[in-house]
C-alpha cells in the first residue's frame, strides 16, 4: 500500500507552531490537492512528506512505515518544484537521467524510461538543450519528465504551474491528469489556485493558518463547505454568508422575513442566530416578490455571465451570478433561494451545522 | 557629442597615468633582462635594449640551479593551492548545506582571522614547525597555509547563490552530500572556484616572507628567495641576471592569469552564480 498517513503531525519553528496537529490520510493512487492561502502551511506539509522539513511532533507514515527519520533520498519520492529546479549545467537528457544514474540503472533501462517520458511530454528533439534554452512551459515539462522517469509511487508537486501563463496552465493541467492516469502514483499537489484544485483533485485538503479545514471531494468542498472559511475561500465570487436570526419557524435576513423550510427544523432547532450560506449562482433573481428584497448596487460583465452585487437594507452585500443578460435582471428587486441550495453555519464558530437527511435528522458525515 | 568626448578624455587621463605607473616597472624589468651590463648603466631610462641580448637568460639557466628553484616553488605553490581550495570548498559547502549548532558563531570567528596581522602569526607558526621538525622542508612552508579564511568566505558566498531547490532536488534524486557537492555545486561554482584557485596559486608562487623564515638551505629555496640572492651582496650587481630571473618567475603566474582571465573578471563582476 503506497498510502500516506499523518498522525498528529505538528511543525514548529522554535516556539512558533506553523502546522497544528494534522490527522488525515491519502489513499494509494489518489490525486490530492493541498489548497489554501499563502502562509497556510501547505508547502510545509508537502516538504514534510518529501523529508525536506523535519517533523516536530507526531508520525508520518508512508506505505504503513513511519518515515519521520528516513532521509529524503530514501523515501522514493518524485517532486516537481515551483521554479522547476532544473540543473542549469546539465542538458535536458542529463537532467532527466540524473536520479536514474544515482539509482545505477542500466543504460538501456535509463534510455527506455527517458525516451518514453520525453515522448509523452512532447519533448523529443530537445534532449541536448540546456535549461536556459527552453521556454517556461518546456522547463516545466522537463521537470515533470524528471519526476516521472523515476516511476516513484509518490509524486509531489509544489505549485508547478504558477510560473506559466493562463493558456499554458490549462494545457498543463490536462497533461498532469493524463500523466497521473498513466502512472497512477499517489499524487500530492500544492496550490493556492482554486481552479487548479477543482480541476485536478480527486480530493481537496483545504488548509488555513496551519490547520486542516476540510478534506473532501471537490463537489462536497464546493457545495457542502465545512466552515465559513472554506465557503468563502472557494468560488468566484465566494459563497454569500448572511447573518440571520431564527424565531419559531421564521428566519430574518436584513429586514426580510423568510419561512423556514420544515426539512431544516431539526437541524436548526435551538439556535437563535445562524449564518446562512448561498452560492451566487444559486441565488435566483426576482423582479417581483423576492424572498429577500435588495437593490442592485453593481453589475460586472464577465462575458459568459454577469455578477450582480445586491445590497440589503442592513448594508450586507449579496453576489448573484446569472446568465440572464436582460435589462430586467439588472433591475431586480431582490433575490430568492431554494432551501436545498443552502448551507447553514454556527453563528459564532462558523462551523457547518449539517444538512437535513431524509429521516429528518442532521447529516455530519462529510466532516469526518 | 564633443562635450562627451572631452569628458571621456578627462576620465581617461588619470587612468592612463595609473596604467603607466603599473606597467613601468614591468617594462623596465623586461628591457633590463635583455640588456648587457653596459647598456643597463648607460641608458637607464631607455626601455628599448639595443642590441637585445639573451646572455642573461643563458647565464641564469647555465650557472644557477634555476630549474631546482622552479621545481621547489611549483611544488609548494601547487600543494598549498590544492589544499587551500579543497578546504575552502568543503568548509564553505558545510557552512551552507548543514544546519548545526553554533554555525554562525563559528563562521564569524573564522571571519575574525582576516584581521589578525600575519606578523602575529609568524612566531607561533614558526615554533610549531620547529617542534614538528619541519623547518627547512617544503612541508614547513605548506602546512600552516592549508586553510584560508578568505577562501572559505568567498566560496561560501558563491555557494549561497545556488538556489536551494537545486540542492533539494538532487537530495530527492538520491544524491548524498558528496554527490550534491560534486555533481551540482562544483559545476555551478566552477568559474569562481577557478578564479580563487588562480589567486591562491599566484599568492603562493610569489610568497617571500614565510619561506624565507622556514627555508634555510639554498637548494630548498623558492624563486622569490632565489631572486633575492642576485640582488643581495652575494650576487653583487648582476642586475641583468636578476631581471632575467624575475621575468622567468613572473611568466607562469602571468600565463595562468591570461588563460583564466574570463573567470577572474566574471567573479569580480558578479561574485556569485545565478540559478
Amino acid at each position: 500500500m503506497k498510502n500516506i498517513e499523518f498522525k498528529a503531525v505538528k511543525k514548529k519553528y522554535d516556539e512558533t507552531t506553523v502546522i497544528q496537529e494534522l490527522n488525515f490520510s491519502i489513499k494509494e493512487g489518489e490525486r490530492l490537492v493541498l489548497l489554501g492561502p499563502s502562509g497556510c502551511g501547505k508547502t510545509t506539509t508537502l516538504r514534510m512528506i518529501a523529508g525536506l522539513e523535519e517533523i516536530s511532533e507526531g508520525q508520518l507514515l508512508m506505505g504503513g512505515t513511519v518515515v519521520n527519520s528516513v532521509a529524503p533520498g530514501k523515501r522514493n519520492i518524485a517532486m516537481v518544484f515551483q521554479n522547476y529546479a532544473l540543473f542549469p549545467h546539465l542538458s535536458v537528457w542529463e537532467n532527466i537521467t540524473f536520479g536514474l544514474k544515482i539509482q545505477k540503472l542500466t543504460e538501456q533501462e535509463m534510455a527506455k524510461r527517458a525516451k518514453e517520458a520525453l515522448e509523452i511530454l512532447n519533448l523529443t528533439g530537445y534532449e541536448n538543450r540546456k535549461p536556459k534554452e527552453l521556454s517556461g512551459g518546456q522547463k516545466q515539462r522537463v521537470a515533470l519528465c524528471r519526476a516521472i522517469v523515476k516511476q516513484s509511487p509518490y509524486f509531489l508537486l509544489d505549485e508547478p504551474l504558477s510560473n506559466l501563463d493562463a493558456q499554458l496552465r490549462q494545457q498543463a493541467r490536462t497533461e498532469l491528469v493524463k500523466l497521473h492516469e498513466i502512472y497512477k502514483p499517489t499524487m500530492i499537489y500544492v496550490t493556492h489556485d482554486q481552479v487548479e484544485a477543482m480541476t485536478i483533485a480527486q480530493r481537496i485538503a483545504i488548509m488555513n493558518k496551519g490547520e486542516l479545514q476540510q478534506i473532501d471531494t471537490p463537489e462536497n468542498i464546493y457545495h457542502r463547505p465545512a466552515n465559513t472559511f472554506v465557503a468563502s475561500f472557494i468560488g468566484t465570487p465566494p459563497m454569500n454568508l448572511l447573518s440571520a436570526h431564527v424565531r419559531d419557524h421564521w428566519i430574518f435576513i436584513g429586514d426580510a422575513c423568510v419561512p423556514l423550510d420544515a426539512s431544516w427544523d431539526k437541524v436548526i432547532a435551538g439556535r437563535s442566530r445562524i449564518t446562512l450560506g448561498i452560492r451566487p449562482e444559486k441565488c435566483l433573481l426576482a423582479a417581483e416578490k423576492p424572498m429577500v428584497p435588495a437593490e442592485v448596487s453593481y453589475v460586472e460583465n464577465l462575458g459568459s455571465q454577469r455578477t450582480l452585487r445586491l445590497t440589503l437594507k442592513n448594508q450586507e452585500n449579496v453576489f448573484v451570478s446569472t446568465k440572464d443578460f436582460t435589462q430586467a435582471a439588472a433591475s431586480t428587486k431582490g433575490f430568492s433561494f431554494r432551501w436545498e441550495d443552502v448551507s447553514v453555519f454556527d453563528y459564532k464558530t462558523g462551523i457547518n451545522i449539517g444538512y437535513p437527511t431524509k429521516e429528518g435528522g442532521k447529516n455530519h458525515e462529510i466532516f469526518n | 557629442m564633443r562635450t562627451k568626448l572631452d569628458k571621456n578624455i578627462l576620465w581617461h587621463l588619470p587612468l592612463i597615468l595609473a596604467v603607466f605607473l603599473q606597467l613601468w616597472p614591468i617594462i623596465f624589468m623586461a628591457s633590463t633582462s635583455f640588456k648587457d651590463m653596459d647598456q643597463i648603466f648607460t641608458s637607464t631610462l631607455n626601455p628599448l635594449p639595443f642590441p637585445p641580448t639573451l646572455n642573461n637568460y643563458v647565464a641564469v639557466l647555465e650557472d644557477f640551479p634555476f630549474l631546482t628553484y622552479v621545481y621547489n616553488t611549483f611544488f609548494i605553490a601547487t600543494l598549498v593551492t590544492v589544499c587551500k581550495i579543497a578546504t575552502s570548498v568543503l568548509a564553505a559547502f558545510a557552512f551552507v548545506y548543514y544546519e548545526f549548532k553554533g554555525k554562525e558563531t563559528i563562521f564569524n570567528f573564522m571571519l575574525l582571522t582576516f584581521f589578525i596581522p600575519i606578523t602575529v602569526l609568524i612566531m607561533p607558526n614558526y615554533l610549531l614547525m620547529s617542534k614538528l621538525g619541519l623547518l627547512n622542508t617544503p612541508w614547513g612552508v605548506i602546512l600552516p597555509q592549508i586553510a584560508d579564511g578568505m577562501g572559505i568566505f568567498l566560496m561560501r558566498q558563491t555557494i549561497r547563490g545556488i538556489p536551494k531547490p537545486l540542492l533539494e532536488a538532487a537530495l530527492l534524486e538520491g544524491a548524498g552530500a558528496f554527490g550534491i557537492l560534486t555533481k551540482v555545486v562544483l559545476p555551478l561554482i566552477k568559474p569562481s572556484a577557478i578564479a580563487v584557485t588562480i589567486f591562491f596559486f599566484i599568492n603562493s608562487w610569489n610568497e617571500y616572507f614565510w619561506p624565507l623564515l622556514v627555508l634555510q638551505d639554498k637548494e630548498n629555496y623558492t624563486l622569490p628567495l632565489a631572486l633575492q640572492m642576485f640582488i643581495s651582496a652575494e650576487g653583487g650587481s648582476e642586475w641583468g641576471i636578476a631581471m632575467a630571473v624575475a621575468m622567468l618567475t613572473s611568466l607562469l603566474p602571468l600565463l595562468l592569469y591570461l588563460l583564466c582571465q574570463k573567470y577572474i573578471l566574471s567573479t569580480f563582476m558578479q561574485s556569485g552564480v545565478k540559478g
